[in-house]
């Protein structure tokens, strides 16, 4: 340790020495160029690039601005920085010169070139001129430059296996050329229709499906297919999920209450109808933000609004409900800073955006916009709710008529008329059985058989549907007491600066409100119009993300300066404005996007034997992913055939131990009975406090904040969840006992274990696997026949040894990954 | 070292990480023997994780035995004569203004004294109640904190403030930085174990132990004290031990094909985590296989007292008494934090009878875990702590629908909290409060303080240990946090 700290030192010196001298030669030569440095040309490009993010006039790092030449001899908080004329007491040039490879500036970055500093000591020594009425301006954020359709790229030659299919192909060509990468082949068709109803629908292909793809020899198979997947309502559901992550969905109010919200699921159902009939991305998103405000909004435009009813409440009691109503308000600007604009707006609720050109007022000035939206319900029965209630009517009315028949002759005889249209009536609108009170005296109640009879009816009036009535949360503009919005001193809720007005960040275009007083509505248009060119890169990305595994941009909701850049930045920009171009169709990206050779890639990590990149930046390949926790579960449910396809609707319990339910305060967990269970994923019920721990295990969101991009983490929880999860091994031995059945001749394995394989992985197994599959099963097989200590023998070996064998290719890395 | 690396982000990684719920793994790829795991017995301890730190480390693990509900100071820890003086008078006014309770009435609140009986104990002189016999002596291995302070008035609030720095759902929990920071130390057990005996429940739920929004890895794992320990540990019940194993043999040996065959290292990785899971089927219900104990450690826990064997809730002893000897063993097994949540110590009424209760369940197998945990030399490098989300009021409480009062409000203006172990400066009281214990009065300790010092006491400078996200570096601490050093050894 201590040599290594001496022998830092010694490098440091000599460093510093050699810098000296260079120092010193570079001052003789510089007299001699004195006359020749051109501020414009050599020194201003340096500012620009290397100091004018920080130090420009709105941020003033350290004090220092750079922009002009007034500010730059003003200096900073330590003073002067220029000394015109004399290099060595230039404060500036102490901060950029590199020591052991490493400068005070730029900040966080590497130093400067030696040129560079060169070209700035030889400005200052010859006085530091700069020329009058020059402003630098400070760089642009690359997501903040404006949108300009690029040309396609220019193809070179059309190389063998990766045929150039649209302009998407022809970008990533020129990124290959430029990585001297080469194109992984095509994938395979088995690989390819599992890729796509997994990216689609979120489903596995049935094994029909399948062959009957690989047998098609038409050349537009592979576009019918996308088509019909396109057109599945199964593609609402897959697509509206990954919505609901950024929409922060959930079925419960989060914190200590986290009480249940009976009917957030309609939202839910909007989203998925809204993809399924591809409303435009731009009205999707304006009806979600403001359908409330739209000329006479429809049912559909009001429930849209729920996107932001989903945020954490917090109803504890003595809780401060306006400190918790500020925070949701903050979560929504946030929330709307991320899924539209890719800007972590957050970083403003305190102080001005340390990275990003938002300040602290025009955070308050979108937080405007959201302060006055009053959090009411909407009626909103769906119509399926209506014909299951008539059904369940239908059903009932029968017996109860019997039963009101039955009462008749319970009737005293002296009744009148009156009297008799009272019973009809209060039979008619009976709701519960103590309403009986009111005409019990017409009734011979000393009858030895009434106490019966009247059990019965109150027994068929226990079980009278209830006339459904669904109150979706929504939003309503705030007409009385409209609060006004002031700044949060230090982001504190009871310190209240400035008061501000609606408005957006002086970066982006301007907001052109349609009254005196902009609102949401202005707001949410603003976020589409024509120059903004946040939205569509941003909307894009997310699109490429969810077929590719990783965004162009690898921060989806950080366009910023601290996240990522674009890895093809000209791609990303032709699809933005390709999407504008489209109309806002979200089914149109996706089809141009699965339709290229880009997306068809085999995703091996070997595909290309030999080559680098493992990370996959020049998009060489596809991306082999781990399949989203609500999949794996569809894909268990839909290889054993018990998936309950219905769609919409409320969520559902499947059963839960109950020490994962009683950790939460009284959580109650009643669970749901027949088909119901087996319905996907993202139907199971989300309680904050206690979320179905198989989702979280694979990385689903908590739904506390907007979720752009998910973990997709590989554990040993999950391995014991995927091996002896009650669910899972459900669906292991519900295949296995089809496939016993169908196989019952253990001379018949190969055949079964293809046949497994088929269900599950969409393929038929290599002849490698085929033969572990049977080795296992045979000893699987004489395991069950013995039994052990714990287990009696099986009664069917061969369907126990077949149910393992299923349990085994169900826990393969194949059948939860998307290849 | 100067900086603390350990973002997340690496984005030419994004889909290639191999994320691990365990930082390190003895096995490779491959190397799976299935008959010997079988019969390894699985204690402890691979290689520890080269984990960066910024100091020298002096703890290596943590046991928090977290008390929801906020415990009553002046009744346990916090002797408060002169408001036994003044018991049923009024507060001074000045000290009402601008203070919100839960359920007092302001206007007719009267101070309430506390009838317990406290002495000193210990070298130190430690001044504790009556309650709590068993911990006083154990005090000289004690830092009593008597001045913390926060601002978090409600449960949930106070216990996220506490367990994550933030009143708000959604950051990560102590125990998960902990884990993102420097790894875990354990083969076979998860290095985040939460165990749980409840009342009516944690205010937070599952949100207790959430990794917030550090990858999922960090998240703590419930474990069972009885029964299988984990969910989905055990096996389906038709599925023998042997047929368990081939099963597993065959699903990496599929495994392996795959990974000739495409290359992705998520493959190698799943063949690992399965490897650990069939070692944690193994080796976990060896966690809770309490018979290796001698009578004296389980007498010593209170294990042998008959309160202990019921399973109704006052039977709470059994399973707390429990939880602390798994405590122990998860230490041993080189688990980096666990978390015992004992719920619930929110006495609004019946506070006498409350507290006796939950000293009677708690205070003895807490004093057995230290002293357990010293005899075995294990107490050097594990850090303690105990602690509610907040205190309770020197008011009685006269809630409106109350007959008597018999109860203390919430109260975190200023509450007591106590550290042992893993380099803290034992034998000492510190700070204090105003005469009837209302705000600190001396050496104000923050949450955010106590954090910054957990987390020197790990080895990390709690401004260093930072995550990206949303665009901004997160901190246990926020932007807040002072170590306190009077509490380090």
């Amino acid at each position: 340790m201590l040599v290594v700290e001496w022998s830092n030192r010694w490098f440091r010196s000599v460093a510093l020495i050699a810098v000296i001298l260079f120092s010193a030669a570079a001052c003789r030569q510089s007299a001699a160029a004195e006359e020749s440095i051109d501020f414009e040309r050599e020194v201003a490009p340096i500012l620009q690039r290397r100091c004018l993010a920080c130090h420009n006039d709105r941020d003033r790092r350290g004090g220092l601005s750079l922009q002009s030449a007034k500010a730059a001899r003003a200096g900073g908080e330590s003073g002067e920085v220029i000394a015109p004329g004399e290099p060595a007491s230039s404060y500036l040039l102490d901060l950029v010169i590199p020591h052991d490879e490493t400068a005070e500036m730029p900040k966080g970055e590497p130093p400067l070139t030696q040129q560079q500093v060169e070209s700035i000591r030889r400005w200052i020594t010859a006085g530091a001129v700069w020329p009058e009425g020059v402003v630098l301006e400070p760089p642009v954020l690359w997501s903040l430059t404006p949108l300009r359709r690029p040309p396609a790229a220019a193809i070179a030659e059309q190389r063998a296996g990766f045929p150039i299919r649209n302009a998407i192909d022809a970008f990533a060509a020129a990124g290959h050329r430029k990585a001297h990468v080469e194109a992984a082949p095509q994938a395979d068709r088995r690989t390819l229709i599992r890729r796509l109803y997994l990216d689609l629908v979120g489903l596995p292909p049935a094994p029909a499906a399948v062959e009957a793809f690989v047998a098609d020899d038409d050349p537009l198979a592979y576009e019918l297919l996308v088509d019909q997947l396109l057109a599945s309502p199964h593609f609402g559901e897959h697509w509206g999920r990954h919505w609901l992550d950024l929409a922060r969905y959930a079925d419960s109010d989060g914190y200590l209450g986290d009480a249940i919200r009976q009917h957030a699921w309609v939202y839910r159902e909007w989203v998925i109808d809204a993809i399924n009939q591809d409303l435009p991305f731009d009205e999707f998103s304006i009806e979600q933000l403001a359908g409330d405000l739209l000329e006479a909004p429809t049912l559909s435009q009001r429930i849209a609004t729920g996107f932001h009813r989903n945020t954490l409440r917090n109803t504890e009691a003595g809780v401060d409900l306006e400190l918790y109503r500020t925070k949701e308000i903050v979560d929504r600007v946030n929330t709307t800073g991320m899924v539209w604009l890719g800007l972590t707006l957050g970083c403003a609720e305190c102080h001005d955006h340390k990275n990003d050109p938002v300040t602290q007022r025009e955070f308050y000035r979108l937080y405007a916009f959201f302060n006055n939206a009053d959090e009411v319900t909407a009626a909103a029965t769906r119509p399926w709710e209506k014909k299951e209630y008539e059904r369940a009517q239908q059903s009932w009315r029968p017996a109860w008529e019997q039963l009101v028949a039955e009462l008749a002759d319970f009737e005293i005889d002296e009744l009148t008329d009156e009297q008799k249209t009272e019973i009809e009536k209060t039979l008619d609108e009976q709701t519960k059985a103590t309403d009986l009170k009111a005409i019990a005296e017409y009734y011979r109640t000393d009858d030895p058989d009434w106490s019966a009879m009247r059990a019965k009816v109150e027994q068929q009036l226990k079980a009278k549907p209830v006339a459904p009535s669904t109150k979706a949360p929504v939003f309503a503009p705030r007409t009385k007491d409209r609060r006004e919005t002031h700044i949060h001193i230090r982001g504190v809720y009871n310190r209240p600066g400035e008061q501000v007005h609606p408005g957006t960040p002086a970066v982006l275009p301007e907001l052109q409100p349609r009254g005196s007083t902009p609102d949401r509505l202005d707001l949410a248009r603003w976020i589409f119009h024509a120059d903004n060119p946040l939205t569509p890169r941003v909307a894009v990305n997310r699109i490429w993300q969810h077929l590719f595994g990783v965004g162009l941009v690898a921060t989806p909701n950080d366009f910023g300066t601290k996240g990522a850049e674009p890895t093809h930045p000209q791609l990303l920009d032709w699809l933005a404005t390709e999407y504008r171009r489209r109309g806002w169709s979200r089914k149109a990206m996706i089809r141009l996007i699965v339709m290229s050779s880009t997306y068809r890639m085999a995703s091996a990590v070997n595909a290309v034997p030999g080559q680098q990149d493992l990370g996959n930046l020049a998009l060489w390949r596809q991306n082999s992913l781990r399949v989203d926790a609500e999949t794996v579960r569809d894909v268990h449910l839909a290889a054993s055939g018990l998936l309950d396809t219905t769609i919409g609707r409320r969520g559902i319990r499947p059963p839960l131990p109950a020490f994962v339910t009683e950790v939460g305060r009284s959580v109650q967990w009643p669970v749901s009975e027949g088909g119901e269970r087996y319905r996907r994923g993202m139907y199971i019920l989300f309680k904050r406090t206690v979320p179905y721990p198989m989702l979280m295990t694979f990385d689903a969101p908590d739904a506390a904040i907007s979720c752009s991009r998910r973990e997709r983490s590989n554990t040993p929880l999950q391995a014991l969840t995927l091996l002896n999860d009650p669910v899972f091994y459900e669906c292991a031995q519900t295949l296995g006992r089809q496939i016993a059945e169908r196989h019952p001749d253990p001379d018949d394995l190969p055949a079964a274990t293809d046949e497994i394989f088929r269900r599950c992985l969409a393929r038929p197994p290599a002849a490698a696997e085929r033969e572990a599959l049977i080795a296992a099963y045979r000893d699987l097989h004489r395991l069950a026949r013995q039994g052990d200590e714990a287990i009696e023998p099986a009664h069917d070996p061969h369907r126990a040894a077949i149910t393992a064998a299923v349990r085994i290719v169900m826990n393969l890395d194949e059948f939860i990954t998307r290849d | 070292m100067n900086s603390h690396n350990l973002h997340a982000h690496d984005f030419a990684q994004a889909t290639l990480n191999r994320r691990r719920f365990f930082a390190t793994s003895a096995s490779g790829l491959g190397s799976l023997a299935l008959a010997s795991l079988l019969g390894e017995e699985g204690l402890l301890a691979g290689d520890p994780p080269a984990a960066v730190t910024h100091f020298a480390p002096k703890a290596k693990r943590c046991i928090y035995l977290f008390m929801e509900g906020g415990p009553s100071q002046m009744d346990l820890f916090d002797p408060k004569p002169r408001l036994n003086e003044l018991d049923g008078q009024p507060m001074p006014e000045s000290l009402l203004q601008e203070i919100k309770f839960a359920f007092i009435q302001k206007e007719s609140a009267r101070l309430m004294g506390s009838p317990r009986k406290f002495q000193r104990y210990g070298q130190c002189g430690m001044e504790l109640s009556d309650l709590l016999p068993h911990l006083s002596t154990c005090v000289d291995d004690i830092a009593m904190v008597r001045s913390m302070h926060c601002e978090q008035f409600n449960h949930l609030p106070g216990q996220l403030m506490m367990l994550t720095g933030s009143a708000l759902q959604g950051w990560p929990t102590l125990g998960s930085w902990l884990n993102y920071g420097l790894g875990s130390e354990s083969r076979n057990l998860p290095g985040y174990v939460v165990l749980a005996t409840l009342g009516r429940g944690l205010p937070g739920g599952a949100s207790s132990w959430s990794s917030g929004f550090l990858p999922s890895q960090y998240s703590g794992v419930q474990f069972r004290n009885q029964g299988s320990p984990v969910l989905n540990l055990a096996s389906p019940a038709d599925i023998s031990r042997g047929a368990q194993a081939r099963s597993l043999q065959a699903i990496n040996e599929l495994n392996r094909l795959r990974h000739e065959r495409v290359g992705n290292p998520e493959v190698a990785s799943r063949i690992e985590a399965y490897e650990l899971a069939f070692r944690m089927q193994q080796t976990a219900p060896e966690l809770l296989d309490l018979s290796g104990e001698t009578a004296a450690t389980l007498a010593e826990y209170g294990l042998d007292r008959d309160e202990a064997a019921q399973s109704d809730k006052s039977g709470f002893l059994g399973s707390y008494a429990r939880n602390c000897l798994l405590a122990r063993r998860m230490i041993e097994r080189g688990v980096r934090f666990v978390t015992l949540f004992l719920s619930t110590w929110d006495h609004h009424s019946n506070l006498d009878s409350g507290l006796a209760r939950y000293t009677r369940i708690s205070d003895q197998p807490i004093a057995a875990l230290l002293k357990d945990l010293k005899r075995r030399g294990l107490l050097d490098e594990t850090l303690v702590v105990w602690g509610g989300e907040f205190g309770r009021t020197p008011l009685g409480e006269n809630r409106a629908n109350f007959k008597t009062v018999t109860g203390r409000d919430h109260h975190p203006y200023s509450f007591s909290m106590w550290l042992a172990g893993g380099g803290v400066q034992g034998g000492q009281t510190l700070g204090a409060t105003d005469e009837i214990g209302w705000g600190v009065a001396e050496r104000p300790v923050h949450v955010h303080d106590l954090h910054a010092t957990i987390l020197r006491l790990f080895g990390l400078d709690h401004k260093r240990l930072t995550y990206r996200f949303q665009g901004r570096d997160f901190r246990l601490t926020d932007v807040h946090g002072d170590v306190v050093d009077e509490l380090i050894a």
